[in-house]
Order: structure tokens, then sequence, then C-alpha cells
């Protein structure tokens, strides 16, 4: 079932025309290990966040980068008092990404992850904003929107006919379960077009074979291979101004 | 000659497919990582079975042949570490930072940080790693 999930979002993804995205400053910082950081969770489900969380590495990792354990970077970040998504998200990146030793910093955030029951149907919507951030300059690198809206009558009728249309049965019934849809295949669909490359994510990582070969014709050409460097401390001098306590 | 261009034409379409959309098969064997994770925040008083789930995911992908997921050493290292086995804990974190060269920076402060919470008698109420030495003075 969820081979046919994914089956469904590379169609959807593959279909998509490329979206006039600026990828040269992707490109010329050509990360190799991705912080993920908690979750901003605008929706009013409390637990959104820490689910959504759980979903990301697994897309991000598969793209061929180095993906930081999220689970302990959240709890490394919590020992030092940042347990709060919002103050992690409002910190330098420069900061951050040297703490952890990462090249750029993914800041998730949830806008909606919500059911609403109208008579005999269910609504399950998730919504996102994905933003990668240098961790050298702090710049901007790539960002992705993605809403998924699940209704159940057209799922079940077979109506809708995009993406979410193929559904069938049993896993249309367990998203719109009343007592506790299940908003995580909905999450994982979103993360996988948001990072499919072609289409609006990310270009390969050092990890996968096409590193390098997939990048948009209009990249400029890519800078001589570096080892695999680290944000070195000297080229940050704030953070080593004020070295972070929370490993140290 | 029309069945050599009718291979042509499905020939292509699958080279297309293959590498167009060839995300099918996952780089690396997670053994459900992701579930795992989902699991302990949806039940973190069931922790136990989170580290346990963790050391499967290891020795499965190590059983394979292949690469351990990127975070996977370190996770259950980190899992280890906050049940005070640290010297389990370092073995971990070595592990990820052999595996994987980008994680070396990080896994160098969590063993130094390791090292340093076992020096002292294995008092179990232990002072939080993070804490500096001077801020106890």
């Amino acid at each position: 079932m969820k081979r046919l999930l994914l089956l469904a979002a590379l169609a959807a993804a593959c279909q998509k025309t490329l979206p006039a995205k600026d990828y040269s400053k992707l490109v010329s910082s050509n990360p190799r290990a991705i912080l993920v950081v908690p979750v901003v969770n605008k929706s009013v489900d409390v637990d959104a966040a820490n689910y959504f969380l759980s979903t990301l590495s697994v897309p991000l990792a598969e793209r061929g980068y180095y993906v930081f354990p999220v689970n302990l970077v959240k709890r490394m970040l919590e020992d030092d008092g940042l347990s709060d998504a919002a103050l992690v998200h409002g910190a330098n990146p420069v900061r951050l990404c040297t703490l952890f030793g990462a090249d750029a910093v993914l800041y998730v955030t949830i806008q909606q992850w919500t059911a609403r029951y109208i008579v005999l149907s269910t609504q399950v919507t998730v919504e996102f904003d994905y933003l990668l951030k240098d961790g050298r300059t702090g710049e901007e690198l790539w960002k992705e929107h993605q809403i998924r809206v699940f209704d159940s009558s057209s799922a079940n009728s077979g109506g809708s006919g995009g993406l979410l249309g193929s559904l069938i049965g049993s896993l249309a019934a367990a998203i719109a379960a009343k007592a506790a849809p299940n908003y995580m295949p909905l999450a994982r669909d979103a993360n996988t077009a948001a990072l499919a490359f072609p289409g609006p994510g990310i270009p390969a990582g050092p990890y996968r074979r096409e590193y390098r070969k997939d990048l948009p014709p209009s990249a400029p050409p890519a800078p001589a291979a570096s080892p695999p460097a680290r944000p070195a401390v000297q080229q940050t001098p704030s953070a080593a101004a004020h070295p972070p306590d929370v490993v140290e | 000659m029309r069945a050599t261009s009718l291979w042509g034409v499905l020939a292509t379409f699958a080279l297309i497919f293959e590498y167009g959309c060839n995300t099918q098969k996952t780089m690396y064997r997670w053994g459900g990582y992701d579930e795992a994770l989902y699991d302990h925040y949806k039940n973190p008083q069931k922790r136990d079975e989170f580290v346990v789930r963790l050391s499967g995911i290891i020795s499965e992908a190590e059983k394979s042949g292949g690469a351990v997921p990127p975070g996977c050493y370190a996770e259950y290292g980190w899992a280890l570490y906050e049940e005070g086995r640290t010297t389990e804990a370092v073995a971990y974190f070595e592990k990820e930072s052999k595996q994987w060269p980008e994680s070396r920076p990080l896994m160098e402060k969590l063993i130094r940080n390791a090292s340093r919470a076992k020096a002292p008698a294995p008092a179990p109420p232990a002072v939080p790693a993070s804490a500096p030495e001077e801020a106890k003075k």
C-alpha cells in the first residue's frame, strides 16, 4: 500500500514541470550534512510537531545527504534550554550549524494538521513549509511549500482523481478514522514530493550516484571538489567568541 | 522491424522510468527507523521498546552488509548515554563517526562529554553533562 502511495507520488512528481527555482546558492553551497531541527507547529494539534519530525530523516537521507539524528539533536537542544522549536528557528543558523558541525539547517513549519468531520465524510489536511539555510552564511538556500487534503467521501467514490483519489479502501479508512485520523501517510507523501528532484526538491547529495550530475542546466559550474569540509569555527567569529555550551 | 522499434520504445521508457523515478528502492535499510521514532513520541513511556528497536535496526543493517543509515548509531548511542551506559555509548558514537565522517565533530564532542560524565563516581543523579565545571563552583 505504501508502495502504491510512493508510486503515485513519483508519477505526480515526474509529471510536474520544473518550477523556476533559483538553485545557484544551493549548488554553490554544496552541503553534505543537514541538521533537521525540531518542527514549529502552528496547528492546534500539540502532538503534530514530534510526529512530523519523525518523518523527515528518511526522505532527506535518501536524497543522499548526511542527516543528523533528529531525536539526539532535539534532546541536546532541550538540555540547553531550547525546548521551544520557535526559539531554535529564531536562533542564528550559523551558530546552530557550528554547534553540530552541519553544512545546512532544515527548518520545517506545520501550517495545518487538521481533521474536519462533515456529516458523512472526513477531511484531513496537512500543510508544511520547508526552509533550508546555509550553515556558513545563514543565507536561504531552498524553500518549498506542500499541502495535502484528503477527503474521505471523494476518495471512497473514487472521484477526486488526483494523487489521493487513487487511495483505496483500508488506507483511506485509516487516514479518515474518526477517533484518530492518521496524518502520517499524507505527511510522508508531502515530504517525498517536496524533496523530489527533478521537481521542487533538492539535487542529489553526495551519497547518491547522480550527485552533481542532476544539476539544473543554468547552474554555475560546480566548485572544485572540496574535501568534506566542516564549517570551521574560525569562519564564524560570533560562534567562536561565544562557544556554545550545549555540547562543550 | 516493428518489433525491434517497439522494444526500443519500451526500453527507452523503462530507462526513463528507472532513471527519472528510481527512488522506489531505498538506499538504506531503515528497518522502520521513522516508525520507531513516531512510536517513541506517541508513547514516551515505552522508552525501552524504542531502544530495543534502534538496536535491532543497527544489527539488521549490519547483517545485510550495507551501511547503517545516517544517525542510527548515534541515536542508539545517545539512548545508552541517557541510561548512564557511557562506555557503550562511546562505542556507538565512534561507529557513527567512522561510518559518517560528517558526524565526526559532533561525535567527538559527545564522546568528550560521555568520558567526562563517567569520570566521577557513577552517582545516579548525575550532573547534566553539558553543565560546565565552572558553573558548579
